[in-house]
């Protein structure tokens, strides 16, 4: 089964499937925002981000409002070739 | 064997089907709009249809019920508009306010504000356009100005919420046009697009996305 192999394992988690998701429909996204929308814990968002951008999936950046530390994620163009490689698979599977 | 194998694979759809269902739950949520009811819509209708039936039926109507002159009759249609208005918007942003509540979900989120934005452009110019209308007296104008604007400011800002919304901004534009060909019966096409639009778009989308 060849299609199989097209399945990203970095995509495996919903929670993962849903970064994705969120910032490839968006420019980019903030840490509070994401967390709200994934409805999830700081330290399990942060680990699955960080997956992410370990594959260079997404990029962060940093900057401060006000006193504040704010970090946004955008995806890369890596990722979003991916991604797209990825639904592909799912769409090609379900049919 | 073979049966086992069915299964698995039914297993493995019924898996990737709900990532799918996930992938795009997550990409309208975080990108869209989604707090409006359809029933504050069909309210916003309402509340238009009792403004246009009281300026026909107190100021329009021939013999008129009042003695006011043709200023003091343009500010009491001025006034009454903005009234309308004021309601319309109010109840939309309440019931918006109880729907994103309900869901959890912040109602000044980013998405919100590029929606609201997108709105206003060619509203505030429509609201600007219609008031320099009246003060050169083209008051005949106004329904028409009024209406294509607000359609075009919705078409504007429908890439951010409902597909329904898009068409509801197309049917407010035709209806705006007709006004403008047919000018003698402005309030009538006023009605129809502010307020029978919003009913049947209300009813529409409420029991699309609501019930």
């Amino acid at each position: 089964m060849s299609i199989i192999t097209n399945l990203n394992k970095l995509f495996d988690s919903r929670i993962r499937l849903g970064i994705m998701s969120i910032l490839s429909v968006n420019d980019s996204v903030d840490f509070s925002t994401m967390k709200e929308l994934l409805e999830l814990t700081d330290g399990n968002l942060a680990s699955h981000l960080k997956a992410l951008e370990s594959a260079n999936y997404i990029q962060t950046t940093k900057q401060f409002i006000g006193r504040k530390p704010n970090t946004k994620y955008q995806i890369s163009a890596l990722g979003k070739r991916d991604f797209k490689e990825h639904l592909d698979a799912l769409e090609k599977l379900i049919r | 064997m073979h049966l086992k194998v069915l299964l698995i694979m039914n297993i493995v759809m019924k898996k990737q089907l709900e990532d799918i269902k996930a992938i795009r739950e997550m990409m309208e949520k975080s990108s869209k709009f989604q707090a409006i009811n359809g029933l504050s819509l069909i309210i916003a209708g309402l509340i238009a249809v009792a403004g246009a039936v009281f300026a026909y039926f107190y100021l329009l109507r021939n013999p008129s019920l009042t003695h006011f002159n043709r200023t003091q009759e343009t500010l009491i249609l001025l006034a009454c508009a903005l009234l309308v208005l004021g309601l319309a918007v109010g109840t939309i942003t309440l019931f918006s306010w109880l729907k994103a509540k309900k869901n959890k979900q912040n109602l000044f989120s980013k998405v919100t504000l590029r929606a609201a934005y997108n709105l206003m452009i060619p509203l505030v110019v429509g609201g600007i356009f219609s008031l320099v209308l009246i003060y050169h007296g083209l008051i005949g104008y106004v329904a028409s100005t009024t209406l294509i604007f607000y359609g075009l400011a919705l078409i504007n800002a429908s890439k951010f919420t409902f597909g329904e919304i898009h068409v509801l901004g197309i049917c407010e534009i035709i209806i705006g046009l007709l006004a403008a060909i047919y000018l003698y019966h402005g309030l009538y096409w006023w009605t129809v697009g502010f307020g029978v639009c919003h009913i049947i778009f209300g009813v529409i989308m409420y029991f699309k996305y609501d019930v």
